[in-house]
């Protein structure tokens, strides 16, 4: 069931969660909603729920107005960050529970509940669990106990709300490759909220990144990562170094170094230049074109290493280079080199809010 | 969470340490202390009770017991709990239910509010009823109009023993409730449960130990009130005299084994209620535990 997200906002007390905000999500998509805490994601996500009503806007499932519907009569199923399974029931209960608590004619008899639980149960490979109770569980199996109860209803939406930021970082890496794979088997439309870009990168077929109420990007990992429309994006999604500067003739003149960027940006007198860490190139110092600099610290462990850099006027920058590389550049704490950047994102210099 | 979940005595655990040893005569005399005051004003006066009550003999106890007057204030005070008892149990759950899982506006003063009688003296929750329903107060003329008795009769009784023991349910259950949360609540209607169904199978299970510790601490006060009741009661004889009112009235006219004989079933109830508070506060030091692992293993 596709979900349709028109000009949504909310307002809890002076504090403006979410400000028009619309977003489209197809059928069988698996969609992050991404933002730093606070920026209204969850919001948003139990809006679409019903567990949450907006001031403005409408949501439309599968085109039809849901804004007025309550959240039982939705067909959506929820997954909590602490999971919030029943205490008092065993785990076959809690899958059971959805099913249970159909009015009388459309509750399946016994029979047919004992085998969708234990399919259930199957699917989130946990069928040894049945007569546990909550409390016996791990916090990943009492996640995928919750997953596979929210699953019971046969759900047109699944949403969930952090649903691995309760869990360590292993058990977390484990459960977003198994809920990638779940969702490739069962296609449930899917919006799960997190503030984790990693968790976001490699687990959605579409990002929206948020950030204060508003959306700031939507788009597929890739290109959030590689082409982010905005300077929260560019933060946001992993680390990078800022030049400051100015646009004119193609070039981001920081200082009195010039960084060639492409003519399309024209001309700004107050500019951010965005690089990541591993699009530098280093080169000797004095080779033209780049941004001299001394190497402050060199952490090589791994494929991969970690170079700080002081700036001329002190600022500090971030590179990633292949160690092999590095090695054969012969280069060392102290030495100078002229930085290259390969990309560069250029945006205007947002105006500082008062 | 643990802020709201002290009112359970002991649920803290005591580890003894080096800083905190104290040499044994301390803990002799200080144990030893404890002991003779508690031995001085609780066991003597219960015990006193039960001897001043069969001093005459069973035949005298049980005379006592069933004489008209007693039997009908022992049936005036069970009426009483059981109609105050079961108002207060749904006040109580609704109040807590209200504030625990919702947010509005006057919250804070609803809380208080549920306060109130504990703060009050129990005279004043009396004289509160006397001014609302007597003859020269609110209501009375109305009510004289048509007949209606509401003061020195049942009525008055039941309705001044509900102001009185209405904390009780709604005190208990409002701390547990917040820090249960309304996740498990949300999570059932996600799945399409009905509001009653969302009460019946998620909110009364996680409560119910804590309701049952309210309710019997509040059908101990309903039983035993005197002050509130007294004012509003008339004390008449067989008709308007719960078990506490007809001990005062058999003590004051100098039938002390009669007194103490009532007041003696008054003593068994306290026992007997202290002893199902015992059994109910372990069920729910073990349903928090649970609860408590639940959510951080």
């Amino acid at each position: 069931m596709s979900i349709a997200i028109r000009n949504i906002s909310k307002q809890f007390g002076a504090f403006r969660a979410l400000d028009d905000v619309s977003i489209d999500i197809p059928s069988g998509e698996l969609v992050a909603l991404l933002g730093p805490s606070g920026c209204g994601k969850t919001t948003l996500l139990r809006i679409i729920a019903g567990l949450e009503y907006a001031d403005q806007g409408q949501i439309l499932l599968e085109g039809d107005d849901a804004s007025a519907q309550h959240v039982r009569d939705r067909q959506v199923g929820f997954v909590f960050q602490h999971y919030a399974l029943f205490r008092h029931m065993t785990v076959f209960e809690n899958v059971a529970f959805g099913l249970r608590v159909k009015p009388r004619k459309e509750r399946p008899n016994e029979a047919e509940i004992r085998k969708r639980v234990s399919r259930l149960l199957e699917l989130v490979q946990l069928e040894w669990l049945a007569d546990r109770y909550p409390s016996q569980l791990s916090g990943g199996q009492r996640q995928r106990i919750a997953l596979a109860r929210a699953l019971a209803v046969e759900p047109k939406v699944l949403l969930l709300d952090e649903p691995f930021g309760a869990l360590d970082a292993k058990v977390r890496k484990e459960l977003r490759r198994w809920l990638r794979q779940l969702h490739d088997e069962i296609h449930v439309t899917s919006v799960f909220v997190t503030h984790d870009q990693d968790e976001a990168l490699e687990v959605s077929d579409r990002v929206v990144l948020m950030n204060k109420g508003k959306v700031e990007q939507i788009g597929s990992p890739d290109e959030v990562y590689d082409r982010p429309a905005t300077p929260f994006v560019a933060s946001f999604l992993g680390s990078v170094n800022l030049f400051h500067g100015r646009v004119e003739d193609g070039h981001l003149h920081v200082g009195e170094h010039a960084l060639p960027v492409g003519a399309e940006h024209g001309t700004l007198d107050q500019a951010v230049g965005f690089v990541r860490p591993h699009e530098f190139d280093l080169r000797p110092a004095g080779v033209p074109g780049g941004i001299p600099a001394r190497i402050v610290r060199i952490a090589a462990i791994g494929p991969l290493a970690q170079v700080e850099l002081a700036r001329q006027d002190g600022e500090l920058i971030e590179v990633s280079v292949a160690r092999d590389a590095l090695l054969g550049l012969g280069l060392g704490e102290g030495d100078d080199v002229s930085l290259h950047p390969r990309a560069i994102r250029v945006f205007q210099k947002e105006k500082q809010a008062a | 969470m643990s802020a709201t979940v002290s009112l359970q005595p002991g649920t803290a655990e005591r580890y003894e340490t080096a800083a905190t040893r104290e040499p044994l005569w301390i803990k002799v005399v200080l144990i030893g202390v404890a002991l003779a005051f508690f031995a001085v004003f609780l066991l003597l006066p219960l015990a006193s009770v039960f001897a001043e009550a069969l001093k005459k003999g069973w035949g005298a106890y049980l005379a006592a017991l069933t004489h008209e007057d007693a039997w009908a204030a022992i049936k005036l005070t069970l009426l009483t709990a059981a109609i105050a008892v079961p108002l207060n149990l749904v006040f109580g759950v609704a109040a807590a239910w209200a504030i625990a899982k919702f947010r509005f506006p006057g919250k804070q003063f609803l809380i208080t509010l549920i306060d109130l009688p504990f703060s009050v003296s129990p005279v004043i929750s009396g004289l509160i009823y006397v001014l609302i329903f007597g003859a020269q107060g609110w209501f009375g003329p109305w009510l004289a109009e048509h007949d209606v008795k509401i003061l020195f009769a049942v009525p008055g009784i039941v309705l001044a023993t509900v102001f009185v023991t209405f904390p009780f349910v709604a005190r208990e259950l409002i701390p547990l409730m917040e820090a249960q949360g309304t996740e498990e609540e949300e999570a059932a209607v996600v799945l399409g449960a009905s509001g009653w169904q969302t009460f019946r199978h998620t909110t009364l299970p996680n409560i119910k130990w804590g309701l049952l510790y309210g309710v019997i601490l509040c059908n101990a006060r309903a039983m035993g009130e005197f002050g509130a009741v007294s004012v509003v009661s008339g004390h008449i004889r067989g008709q308007t005299n719960t078990m506490p009112l007809h001990v005062e009235i058999l003590y004051n006219e100098y039938n002390y084994a009669a007194a103490f004989a009532v007041a003696s079933l008054l003593a068994l109830l306290a026992l007997v209620t202290l002893g199902l508070k015992a059994l109910v506060e372990r069920q729910t030091r073990r349903q928090h535990q649970e609860s408590i692992s639940g959510e951080h293993s």
